[in-house]
């Protein structure tokens, strides 16, 4: 500590030395910053260059070719996106994608706001309870979905069996098409509420207390102070949550789909995802799936200039 | 703190960033030279051969009896002087999820010789990068094959992969179940009716009595096909080149399936997350039809569960047929060495030799337990090793004669079929309209497919 103490002293003294070289030496630290700033990011930026911004371009380019996976490359201009516009299973995809992104994110973002309400009160056990609710966003999502594959087994699953014990025999949750997409989004939901939690927290924790104290005092009850405070003081937060879990709704969920529904029943959770997956590496139509993904991507881009412009990027009116 | 550490030189931005640099640089390196290291002991010139067996990744008995065979085969090969080969393991080799040789193959560096399964065939040898063996194999070795293993792996008479094995389907079923419910071998089913109803009559509490496969998959339409086929019909006519999906044979497997759900006989789900041993032994089913596979892995997981095995049932009218599975070695065209590649694959897998008569009995009838590709092994095994099992003794004598090779169809008639079953047997949906839009489908492919012949 004195040693750093002693380099800022020194420093400063020979500023003061210096006098009329003041704004030299500012222009040259300004320099020396940004070169430091540069050295930096470099790694970083090299490391976003190759592996995502050239795949990415890479991937657009290859969405005009016919590839068969042998290195035969053929150019078809748009047809791998005219063939898509006329793909009903595609045109399925995104149609239980949409039904998935509007059961998961709602519940993602009230389940992990209620959570958060309700870790942030000083109980007992409140660490390891925060910490229980955290743990299954840390397992392999191939594990989370074979733990619950053998809990929703028809018949012999804990479910089915409390199921068939309120009096609904021989329920499907996962060979009942109609059933099939809401248990997945009840798993993503499971799987994701903890890490959700913990980003409310963070947002519950910078809302100032004076402003609950000074609510009380004025009378105004929970549901108020929820409403008039906490929500709007959320709203950074808020962005950040929608903005992330969509994007991870729609490029993830994949293992889970696979290992819980290989896409069934009857393609009734085939999401988008699962569907580029299945055309790229089962059916080796790598210039298929690459327009796909080019398509998802620049709707992903499309979503958040929306949500930045409609919410101001989560920032406050007054900012 | 001592004075030494207050008099020590700082550490300043710029060393801190030297550091990062040469991390960095450090950590690179390393990236790069694991990238290219070969495994452990391998030569720097071997071949590669990729699959899902040796070396062992556990110490099971039985998995590293089946490592130890492969091995056994590379070290006789290098040790009469030829190129050796390395064998790669690959995890998870069969699940579809696992896109290492479709990604290897993609970026041009696919491994020298492979595993493959029929479902596969003809999107590696429309691809080009299957190697025609037929010139480094005799007359002799080719007639040994018996015609339905090597059907699907050739294409205008030459042969492109040698089937290390042949996995006829049947009707595994559970004998505690049966006699719980009052039933013998003389009540096993001979047709769909009786299936479905005996289905019926086993299902209860935790118990399914029949388990079809329900998961979209190749595995599905694997099972699937030999029901359209007991009928006479087919999804592709081998002949004509011509789809025949609207068939009312294939009508007529649809709507049965449609029928095992519907009516409860079967579950919508696979009881015991797939597994039919623990299904068996903790009477979470009663029949379930899957491979001759299943009777190893009874034998390592549950030697004292009493079972047995049944053909499939067929329709009014049908002959019982089965489907053929199996994997066979092809060597990779584009590989570094294909001509050693394709002489070690025949040696060891398409040879009149002792040799290789030997290992291929060692590897049917004691590693692997399964039923051989080629006469020649079917006599050198006789009732010995894994077929002193009465079960094995059924499968090769009453099974195995009624087998066809799994189809080799391509990516869009497989997902025609499949969302035909899935279709019908999950949603309910009505037989005949799934199989005239599967039907419709396949046209349309077919009318510009360029590549093998549809087997």
């Amino acid at each position: 500590m004195s040693a750093v103490t002693v380099s800022r002293t020194a420093g400063r003294a020979r500023a003061g030395t210096a006098g009329g070289n003041a704004s030299v030496g500012k222009a040259a630290q300004e320099r020396r910053q940004r070169r430091a700033a540069f050295w930096f990011l470099l790694p970083d930026s090299l490391g976003l260059l190759v592996f995502v911004a050239v795949p990415m371009v890479l991937a657009v380019v290859l969405g005009f070719f016919r590839i068969d996976g042998f290195g035969s490359f053929q150019f078809i201009g748009v047809g791998n996106y005219v063939r898509m516009a006329g793909d009903p299973q595609f045109w399925s995809s995104v149609r239980i994608t949409l039904l998935y992104l509007v059961g998961v994110v709602p519940a993602i973002f009230v389940v992990g706001l209620g959570l958060a309400l309700l870790v942030q009160q000083k109980i007992p056990f409140v660490g390891a309870i925060r910490s229980m609710l955290f743990v299954p966003y840390v397992i392999s999502l191939v594990v989370v979905a074979m733990v619950w594959e053998f809990m929703l087994g028809d018949r012999t699953g804990v479910l089915s069996r409390v199921a068939a014990s309120l009096g609904f025999e021989n329920v499907s949750f996962l060979g009942e098409p109609s059933l099939a997409l809401g248990t997945v989004v009840v798993v993503t939901v499971w799987f994701q509420m903890g890490y959700y939690m913990v980003i409310f927290l963070a947002g519950l924790q910078d809302i100032p207390g004076e402003y609950y104290e000074a609510a009380r005092i004025d009378g105004a009850g929970a549901w108020q102070r929820f409403r008039a405070i906490t929500l709007p003081l959320l709203r950074p937060t808020s962005f950040f949550v929608i903005i992330t879990a969509t994007v991870s709704v729609i490029t993830g969920g994949l293992d889970l789909v696979f290992v819980l529904t290989g896409g069934g029943p009857a393609g009734s959770t085939t999401l988008l995802i699962f569907y580029i997956y299945e055309q790229a590496f089962l059916f080796g139509e790598l210039g298929y799936a690459a327009a796909i993904g080019s398509v998802l991507v620049l709707v992903m881009l499309a979503w958040s200039a929306l949500m930045f412009a409609v919410t101001r990027g989560g920032r406050f009116d007054n900012d | 703190m001592n004075g030494r550490h207050l008099n020590r030189r700082q550490v300043s931005r710029r060393d801190v960033l030297r550091l990062g640099v040469a991390g960095a640089g450090t950590l690179a390196a390393a990236w790069a030279t694991a990238g290219c290291t070969r495994a452990v002991g391998a030569p720097a010139d071997a071949m590669q051969f990729w699959q899902m067996y040796a070396p062992a990744p556990q110490q099971d008995p039985n998995i590293v009896a089946q490592s130890q065979w492969f091995l056994d085969g590379i070290r006789r090969w290098a040790a009469a002087g030829e190129r050796p080969v390395d064998m790669v393991y690959i995890p998870a080799y069969t699940d579809p999820t696992n896109t290492r040789l479709a990604t290897a193959f993609a970026s041009g560096d696919g491994p020298d010789i492979f595993l493959i399964s029929p479902g596969d065939f003809l999107r590696y040898y429309n691809g080009g990068v299957l190697t025609d063996l037929t010139p480094y194999m005799s007359q002799e070795a080719i007639d040994d094959f018996y015609p339905d293993a090597l059907a699907t792996r050739t294409v205008d008479g030459r042969i492109y992969g040698l089937p290390m094995e042949q996995e006829p389907l049947a009707i595994f079923y559970d004998i505690p179940a049966f006699e719980e419910a009052g039933l013998a071998e003389g009540d096993l089913p001979t047709t769909w009716e009786e299936m479905l109803e005996l289905g019926r009559r086993l299902t209860g509490g935790p118990r399914t009595g029949l388990v079809l496969d329900t998961t979209p998959s190749y595995y599905q339409n694997f099972t699937f096909y030999p029901w359209v086929w007991q009928g006479g019909g087919d999804v592709v006519d081998p002949r004509a080149q011509r789809p025949t999906f609207d068939s009312d044979a294939a009508v007529q497997a649809l709507a049965m399936y449609g029928d095992a759900v519907g009516s409860g006989a079967a579950a919508r789900t696979l009881p015991a997350g797939g597994d039919l041993v623990g299904a068996f032994t903790n009477g979470y089913a009663a029949m379930w039809q899957t491979g001759v596979w299943q009777v190893e892995a009874m034998r390592q997981n549950a030697p004292d569960h009493p079972y047995g095995v049944f053909r499939l049932p067929a329709p009014p009218g049908g002959e019982p047929v089965t489907a053929l599975g199996g994997w066979a070695w092809v060597v990779n065209s584009r590989g570094r060495d294909p001509e050693s590649a394709a002489r070690f694959a025949v040696e060891v897998m398409g040879s009149t030799s002792k040799e290789s008569v030997d290992a291929a009995a060692r590897w049917n009838g004691v590693a692997k337990g399964n039923m051989p590709a080629r006469r020649s092994v079917t006599e050198a095994i006789g009732n010995s090793g894994a077929f002193e099992n009465p079960v094995m003794q059924r499968f090769r004598d009453e099974i195995l004669p009624t087998g066809r090779g799994e189809p080799r169809y391509p990516p869009v008639i497989y997902k025609a079929v499949s969302n035909a079953i899935q279709n019908v047997m999950l949603a309910g949906a009505d037989a005949l309209v799934e199989a005239e839009a599967a039907q419709s489908a396949i046209e349309s492919y077919m009318e510009t497919y360029e590549g093998g012949p549809l087997v």
